[in-house]
Order: structure tokens, then C-alpha cells, then sequence
């Protein structure tokens, strides 16, 4: 019971928060930004509307939008929130979920190529490459978090006897990794400074240009499962980093919510004072974090021992 | 046992009907189709339950008085045998429709009899006890497989890419005739079972040895150069047969071997798993650079090695390093793989034989928009892209699971295993991010989008058999990715009789697999859920359509498309040195510009390597040499009395 609202809680959030992002960027330019609801007023008005497809289009461009939505969703049901035990959840449910993941980047990726546009193959290419050299970050991390729980399971790395978390047993170890996820989040999630997605110019997009021609229910289906993806590893980041225990499931869940709010917050404050690298700074930034985990996961070698 | 011999005579008929049918046209092929295909089938209903049930029989006979042809058969060679009966009636099936120019019927017959000979010799490849009954069957396979690329002999390109293929099965062969030749003069002994009784010191040298004769029919980096040359000489099922079957005989001879001198030594395994991440990566990077579908698929079966090869690899450190998880997870995952990848390797050579016949063209940058022109084709294509991706919920992520569970748990080794084991992980990872990206391009620029040149406008749909084998294939790699159970256990049988992790308990393993299954299933279910809510939201709404926005402008000209080179460009670039791109340009030189060229290649860096320090040097030499040949009769007499004197006098 308790994992089915907290489930459903995560979903109806993951729209508010992106909003928390453009207030803290409205504050940094002396903006009053829009409303906190903003995104559900977005929802509503793209769920009213129909669409206009391309004639270049195939069923591809209509699945593509399904595909993402759900392979999002799905790391919602398996990503234990707030402490409380997730939907689903089994030993070896990590790499099914990032692959997962891979499915809806590859249909996000077909979808882009199927308009036959001369700018969506360009975010498309750039999607590609960037998520495989995250992708590396984020098998460093699972490899690290193995070594430190024997398990690969989101629900079992912040459960049981060998809790992941920057307060416990290798906390030193984990500052880095801390560091190297947020970076990861930062591209997976197509943010300043891997991508803009308030940029004006389609050439140097990544993520905004692959969706240039979905509009109506799927735009909005693509809007949503960006929302549970950055919801997703926010989470995951907030679970490294959240200090705060309660016995009170309710208090704990609201503590774990204020730690996601902070990231949001500093995603915002990020955004405010960074501009977006040079295309081809991106790979260098990208690695970054993987050498990171890499190094701890060296570490581990002589600490665990 | 017998069963067996039955089976690979029924297949030999058909092979030899077709070829005396050949007049018939329609009637040869139907004929030479269904006698190979009950052959086959034969085949199977042997081997499958006793794969299951894991008994092993032996038999052998005595050939020309001088030679025992022994034959044996364990869990491993009837796991082999299983793609060998399964994979290539399908492909005939499929070659119903593909072999359709009458004017080549004498051609088709003599393909027909070449492809029964391989699969014979496949068969006999897995089935030999001994080196006599090895290396003929071994030899036998290479020659068929030679003469089936040569089927388009006319062409200049299809030949030197034949012979290529010749000069790898052969110099391949050697390194195992040098291999086969150390054991006996140490053992004495043609027999398999005398391989252990090699001294501990020559093993490594033998497997060496072995691992290049054997890899270079699997295509291991780098002596992998032949496969990109003759897959697209091929006709499709011949290129899906030697991709999907025929080079995991090579990756049978290396475990083979590895099983047989049961080596103590840590580096074999090692050497197979660094050789597996370097074949794996540069594989999927090649494949991504390469615009010629075929020539990709070609690096992708490369790549592929390379995956089941880190999986062996990890296997075999898991047994040096005791650890019988690792060990048993890594076997079972490079098991899984070979199965999984003789499915979707076919199926997608297969719709690029499709895509060929009916495009007249198998370049990328020449493709486009035929999932609306070749409806199947096009479906079965990007189920087949999916699995070899190694995305749930298709078959490919299954073998890809194990191993990563089995490197998993190969994390509590120390030292340099633990790197190894590291590396591996992030390998997969990477090969499984660039296979996306590999995949995406050749579903999303041949089948997607606007065709690019009047030809592909032209395609239609292939002939029925054709998408029927695609689509039995395509389902499989589906159902397969749903419903692993079986399939896993198939592989685990495989690999009972491996004594070093047959003791291994699966119990626990099996409720992962129905977890991972019902995952897919929840997937599966959400999909369906959120398409019928798709669905709804579009119910008696305005649905438009007009032309991509391209920014301002609205479908200018289908070649301002993005390209496959422009596509891969930035990621093959990450991978210079060892993927070299060669951009020419012929630059604008006057004040008003006239025509200019922009010319971007990817070379193989093994094959240039092969040219600037092997072949350049030799011919350089040889070339020195040429005076001995001068075409004086009496001289060469004179050659041969000083060679016979010098024969018999020294030795």
C-alpha cells in the first residue's frame, strides 16, 4: 500500500519540480517566472489538442513517444523513493532498468530520424554518443555500489545491512560518486551545460531538437517522461545524500521530498550562472565523472579488503 | 547417434537432388529446400531432448584402414548443433524467393549443394573426437563456405573478397595444423581425450596457437578483415548462415580446445577477455563507420564475437580464479549469446538481402522511407535492430544479462582480475550503447525518413517466403526476450558437462530469470496501456499532416537529410587512432566556386596495417626474387637435380 501511493505521489510530483528549476532561474535574471503549476497547465493544454504529422512520418515517430513515456515510468515503479520499498523491485533490476532506458532513448533516437529533417539527426547523433559515454559512468557506479552491498537492486543498495548513503560506512568514497551523478543526471537529462534547452538555436540543441515535430498528446507524453527520468535520478542522487532518517514513514518521505527539492534547486542555480560547453567540450565532461568512479572504484580495492 | 548420420545423409541429398533437379527450376528448389529442411529437422529432434536430458554418446569408424573417424558427442556439441539444424532451413526457406533469376538455375543448384555441405560439415565440426575427423570436417566447411561466396563470381570485387576469405580459412587452418602437430608430438596420440597430457608449459603455446586459427573464422580483432569483404559478396543467406552459424565454430574451437588441455594457467582466460573487449569495441565502432549495410552487419558479427568472447573470457577467469558463479554465469551468457545472435544476425542479414534485391542498392546514404515501401521488411528489421542491441524486452539483453551478472559477481576477485572484470563491465556497456547507436542509424536512415534516390523510392515488398522466415524470426527474438526460461536453460544444458562448474546450483539464478521475464511483461503491458490512452486522447480529434518543419523551410530537398556519415562522424571520431577517418576535399580554389568534392572514409586500421608492414614488404621481396623465374626450361631441370641432391644428401 505504502509503495503504491508513494508511487503515485512521485508521479503526480515529477511535473511540479522542473517548475521549482525555472523559478530559481526566473530569481537569478530578477524574473518573477511563471506559476509553480505551470507544467500541469502545459499537460492540460497539450492533452486538448490534436496533432499534425509529418508526411515523411511512420508508425516509428507515433511509438516513439509510448516507448519513452513508459521505460521512464517503469524506473519510477522500481526506484525505492523516500525510503519506502518500490512497486517492484528484484536482484539484477539495475541493468534491466538502464536498459530499459536504452530502448526509450533508442526509439526517442528513431523517431527523430523518421521526420527526415536536416537538424533531428543532429541531436539524434549527439544523443546517442553522449548517453554511451554516460553509460559508462553509470555501470562505474553499479559496479561500485556491487562491491559495497553485494546487490543489484536499487531497493537493496539503500536497504538492508550495508546502506549506501554519504552518512555511513564509505561515505568518503561516495562524495565522489555524488559528484560523478550529478553530472551524469546533468546529461541524461539534457541540462546546462550539456545542452540548453531554453537555447534559440536548433544546431546547438540535443534533446529539444529530436522532438522539433511531435506535438499534442504525444509532446506531452515525451514532456512527462523527461519529468519522471530528471525525477528518477534526482531521486536516486537524493538517496545518496539525504542525512535526515525518521521512524515516521510521513516525515521521512517529506524529508526525502525537501532533498529533492534542493537538487532541483541547485539544477536551477547551475543553469543561472553556467552556460552551455562547446560541442565538443561536452565529451571531455561527460568522462569526467566516469574517471571519477573509476578511481573509487580502484579504491575500493584496498579499503575493502 | 545414428540418428545423426541419418540426418546429415538426408541433408546431403537434398543438396545433391537440387543440384541434378536443376533444369526444374521451381522444382529443384523446393525439392533441395524441404529434403535439407527434414534433414535438419531430423537433426533436431535428436539433439534437443538429449541436450536436455545431458547424455553423451560416442561412435567412431575406420576410414581408408589408416584412420579412425572418431565422433563423440557431449552437452557442448549438442548444444552447438542446435542453431546448426535450426538456422538453416530457415534461410532456405527464405532463398525460395531470394534465388529467383532462372538464368542462374545451374548456379542455385550448385549453391544448394555447397550450402548441404556446410551444414553436413558444421554438423561433423561439433560432432569430431579426434584431429583426423576435425580437420577434415573443418576443412570441408571452409571449402563450401568458399564456394558459396563465390556465388557472384563475374564481379572483380566479389572474387578478391573469395579469395581473401580462402587466405584466411587456410592460414587459419595451419595455425591448427601447428597446433594439432605440437600435441601429437607430445601426446602421440590423434585422440581429443590425449590433449591433457600435454606438459603444462607447451598449453599456453598450443591455445595461442589455436585461439588465432580458430579466431580467424570467428573474425577476432584483427584478424577479422575477411568477414566485412565476404559477407557482402555473399548472396543474404549465405552471408546469414556464415554469420549466424558458421563463425561460431571458430568460438566452438577455441572453448573446445580450452576444455580439452584444461589449462591451469590464469592468462589463457585473460587473454580471451581483453581479446573479447578490444573485438567487441573496435567491431561496433567499424560497424557504425561502415555506410554499406552488409559491410555493417559484418562488424556487427564482429562485435558480437567480441561479446561472447568476454563472456568465455570471464567464464574461463571465474575458473582460474575459483570462483564458480563467475565462471559458470560468464559460460552460460556466451552460450546464450550465440544462440540469440545465430536468430537475430540471420534475420538481419536477411532483410538486408531483402532490402538489396529490392533497392538495387545496399548503401545507406542512398536508402530511405522503405518501412512505408517494405512494410515487413522494415518491421522485422527494427525487432531484429532492438535484440542485437541487446535492449529488453528482446532476446539479445538475455545473454548480455548473464554476463554481466556473471562479471557481477566476479567483483570479489583481487588485483588483476578485478580490473579485468571492471573493464569488461564498462566494455558492455559501451559495445551496448554504441550497438544503439549503430542500430539507430541503420533502421533510421534506410527505413526511415525520405528515400534518397529514385531506387529506393522504387522498392516494394519482398517475396512471401521471404517475410515469413523474417517474421518467424522476428517473433522468436520477441518471444525469447519475454519468455527467457527455457531458452536459459537450453544454454545451462549446454555447459553441463563443462566438469569445471558443473557442480553449480541454478536455483536461485532461475526466480532472477522470472523476475527479469515478468519485468518484460509489466513493460509489455504498460506499452499496450499507454497506447490504447494514446488512443483515447486521439479519438475524434483533428490529426494534420504537411511537411517536417526544417526551420522556416518545409522540406527543401530529401538529400538535405541527415546522413550515415554525419550520423557516426563525432563518435568514430572519439575512436581516432584506432579508427582512422580520411576526409578528402578538394576546397574552393577560385572566386567563383565551381564543383568542389568532400569525400569522408573509414579504413580498416588492421587491413592498411596488413599492407604497409606484411604484404607491401613481402611483394617488395618476392619481387627481388623474380630472377629465379626466368623461363628456362633446362634451368628449372637444373633446379630440381640440385634440389634432389641436396635432398639426399643432408637429409
Amino acid at each position: 500500500m505504502e509503495s503504491i501511493l508513494s508511487f503515485c505521489f512521485a508521479v503526480l510530483i515529477a511535473p511540479l519540480l522542473p517548475a521549482v528549476i525555472q523559478k530559481t532561474k526566473a530569481y537569478f535574471a530578477g524574473k518573477q517566472g511563471p506559476p509553480l503549476l505551470i507544467n500541469y497547465y502545459t499537460m492540460i493544454k497539450l492533452f486538448k489538442k490534436g496533432s499534425v504529422y509529418s508526411t515523411s512520418t511512420s508508425f516509428v515517430f507515433k511509438q516513439g513517444p509510448v516507448v519513452g513515456f513508459c521505460t521512464s515510468l517503469m524506473m519510477l515503479a522500481y526506484f525505492p523513493m523516500a525510503e519506502i520499498a518500490p512497486l517492484f523491485s528484484f536482484h539484477g533490476d539495475v541493468l534491466i532498468l538502464f536498459y530499459l532506458m536504452g530502448l526509450g532513448r533508442f526509439f526517442t533516437i528513431l523517431a527523430a530520424l523518421d521526420t527526415a529533417s536536416p537538424f533531428e539527426g543532429m541531436g539524434a547523433a549527439r544523443e546517442a554518443f553522449f548517453s554511451t559515454l554516460a553509460e559508462m559512468t553509470i555501470f562505474g557506479i553499479l559496479i561500485l555500489f556491487f562491491k559495497l552491498t553485494g546487490s543489484l537492486s536499487f531497493n537493496e543498495f539503500f536497504s538492508g545491512e550495508h546502506v549506501i548513503s554519504l552518512m555511513g560506512e564509505y561515505g568518503a568514497l561516495l562524495i565522489l560518486v555524488v559528484a560523478g551523478l550529478y553530472i551524469v543526471m546533468l546529461t541524461e537529462n539534457s541540462r546546462v551545460p550539456v545542452d540548453d534547452p531554453a537555447t534559440h538555436l536548433e544546431l546547438t540543441m540535443i534533446h529539444e531538437v529530436m522532438i522539433l515535430d511531435h506535438s499534442g498528446p504525444d509532446l506531452a507524453l515525451i514532456e512527462l517522461g523527461a519529468y519522471f527520468k530528471l525525477l528518477f535520478y534526482s531521486g536516486f542522487l537524493a538517496r545518496l545524500i539525504d542525512p535526515f532518517h525518521s521512524d515516521n514513514t510521513f516525515v521521512n518521505g517529506m524529508l526525502f521530498y525537501a532533498v529533492v527539492l534542493f537538487i532541483y534547486i541547485s539544477i536551477g542555480v547551475v543553469e543561472s550562472i553556467t552556460a552551455r560547453y562547446k560541442m565538443n567540450v561536452v565529451p571531455k565532461f561527460i568522462l569526467t565523472p566516469f574517471i571519477l568512479v573509476f578511481f573509487v572504484t580502484i579504491l575500493t580495492m584496498g579499503v575493502l579488503q | 547417434m545414428d540418428t545423426l548420420f541419418v540426418s546429415i545423409t538426408v541433408i546431403l541429398a537434398g543438396g545433391i537432388a537440387g543440384l541434378l533437379l536443376y533444369r526444374q527450376f521451381t522444382l529443384m528448389k523446393v525439392v533441395a529446400i524441404a529434403t535439407t529442411s527434414a534433414g535438419c529437422g531430423i537433426g533436431l529432434y535428436y539433439t534437443l531432448p538429449k541436450l536436455l536430458q545431458g547424455t553423451a554418446a560416442t561412435a567412431s569408424y575406420n576410414w581408408l584402414h589408416t584412420f579412425t573417424l572418431a565422433f563423440s558427442l557431449d552437452s557442448v556439441s549438442l548444444f552447438f548443433l542446435v542453431p546448426i539444424f535450426l538456422i538453416p532451413p530457415l534461410t532456405l526457406i527464405y532463398s525460395f524467393h531470394y534465388l529467383e533469376n532462372k538464368q542462374k538455375r545451374l548456379r542455385a543448384g550448385v549453391n544448394y549443394l555447397f550450402f548441404s555441405i556446410l551444414i553436413a560439415s558444421m554438423a561433423l565440426v561439433v560432432m569430431s573426437a579426434n584431429m583426423i575427423t576435425f580437420l577434415l570436417a573443418w576443412e570441408l566447411m571452409s571449402l563450401s563456405s568458399f564456394f558459396l561466396v563465390m556465388y557472384d563470381y563475374e564481379s572483380y570485387g566479389n572474387r578478391k573478397a573469395g579469395y581473401l576469405y580462402f587466405l584466411f580459412a587456410q592460414g587459419g587452418a595451419m595455425f591448427l595444423f601447428a597446433a594439432f602437430a605440437l600435441i601429437h608430438s607430445h601426446s602421440g596420440s590423434f585422440d581429443f581425450n590425449s590433449f591433457s597430457s600435454v606438459p603444462e608449459q607447451a598449453k599456453l603455446f598450443i591455445f595461442i596457437l589455436a585461439f588465432l586459427g580458430f579466431g580467424s573464422k570467428a573474425g577476432i580483432f584483427p584478424i577479422h578483415i575477411w568477414l566485412p569483404k565476404a559477407h557482402p559478396a555473399a548472396p543474404s543467406h549465405v552471408s546469414a548462415i556464415m554469420s549466424g552459424v558458421m563463425i561460431k565454430m571458430g568460438i566452438y574451437g577455441i572453448f573446445r580446445i580450452y576444455l580439452l588441455l584444461e589449462p591451469t594457467t590464469a592468462l589463457i582466460g585473460q587473454i580471451v577477455l581483453i581479446t573479447g573487449m578490444v573485438t567487441g569495441i573496435l567491431g561496433v565502432v567499424y560497424a557504425l563507420a561502415k555506410q554499406d549495410i552488409k559491410q555493417l552487419l559484418a562488424y556487427s558479427s564482429v562485435e558480437n564475437i567480441g561479446i561472447i568472447l568476454i563472456g568465455m573470457g570471464i567464464g574461463m577467469v571465474g575458473v582460474s580464479e575459483q570462483n564458480q558463479a563467475m565462471a559458470f554465469f560468464g559460460f552460460a551468457g556466451s552460450f546464450m549469446h550465440i544462440f540469440n545472435h545465430s536468430i537475430f544476425k540471420s534475420l538481419l542479414f536477411m532483410g538486408a538481402g531483402s532490402v538489396l534485391h529490392k533497392a538495387k542498392t545496399k548503401n545507406i546514404e542512398e536508402l530511405g522511407g522503405l518501412m512505408k515501401r517494405m512494410p515487413v521488411t522494415g518491421r522485422t528489421f527494427l525487432a531484429g535492430s532492438v535484440a542485437i542491441s541487446g535492449l529488453p524486452p528482446f532476446s539479445g539483453f538475455i545473454g548480455e544479462f548473464l554476463i554481466y551478472y556473471g562479471a557481477f559477481q566476479g567483483l570479489t576477485c583481487n588485483k588483476f582480475p578485478y580490473i579485468l572484470t571492471i573493464l569488461a563491465i564498462i566494455s558492455l556497456a559501451v559495445i551496448g550503447g554504441m550497438a544503439t547507436a549503430c542500430f539507430t542509424k541503420v533502421v533510421g536512415l534506410a527505413f526511415l525518413g525520405e528515400p534518397r534516390t529514385e531506387k529506393a523510392a522504387a522498392a516494394s515488398e519482398s517475396g512471401f517466403t521471404m517475410g515469413a522466415v523474417m517474421g518467424i524470426m522476428a517473433v522468436s527474438c520477441l518471444v525469447i526476450g519475454v519468455f527467457p526460461e527455457p531458452f536459459i536453460r537450453l544454454a545451462f544444458s549446454g555447459i553441463k558437462d563443462v566438469s569445471m562448474v558443473s557442480s553449480f546450483d541454478t536455483g536461485a539464478f532461475l526466480t532472477i530469470i522470472r523476475q527479469l521475464s515478468k519485468t518484460a511483461a509489466i513493460f509489455i503491458g504498460l506499452f499496450f496501456i499507454v497506447s490504447i490512452f494514446r488512443k483515447m486522447l486521439y479519438a475524434k480529434k483533428e490529426i494534420g499532416s504537411g511537411g517536417t518543419w526544417g526551420c522556416g523551410f518545409t522540406q527543401p530537398t530529401v538529400r538535405m537529410q541527415y546522413t550515415g556519415t554525419s550520423y557516426a562522424y563525432e563518435m568514430v571520431e572519439f575512436f581516432n587512432p584506432f579508427v582512422p577517418i580520411k576526409n578528402v576535399y578538394t576546397g574552393i580554389k577560385k572566386i567563383f566556386p565551381g564543383t568542389t568534392t568532400w569525400e569522408s572514409t573509414v579504413d580498416d586500421i588492421a587491413e592498411t596495417s596488413y599492407q604497409r608492414y606484411l604484404t607491401t614488404p613481402l611483394l617488395n621481396l618476392v619481387n627481388k626474387l623474380k630472377w629465379i623465374q626466368h623461363g628456362h626450361i633446362q634451368l628449372y631441370i637444373g633446379y630440381i637435380i640440385v634440389a634432389i641432391i641436396v635432398l639426399l644428401l643432408f637429409l
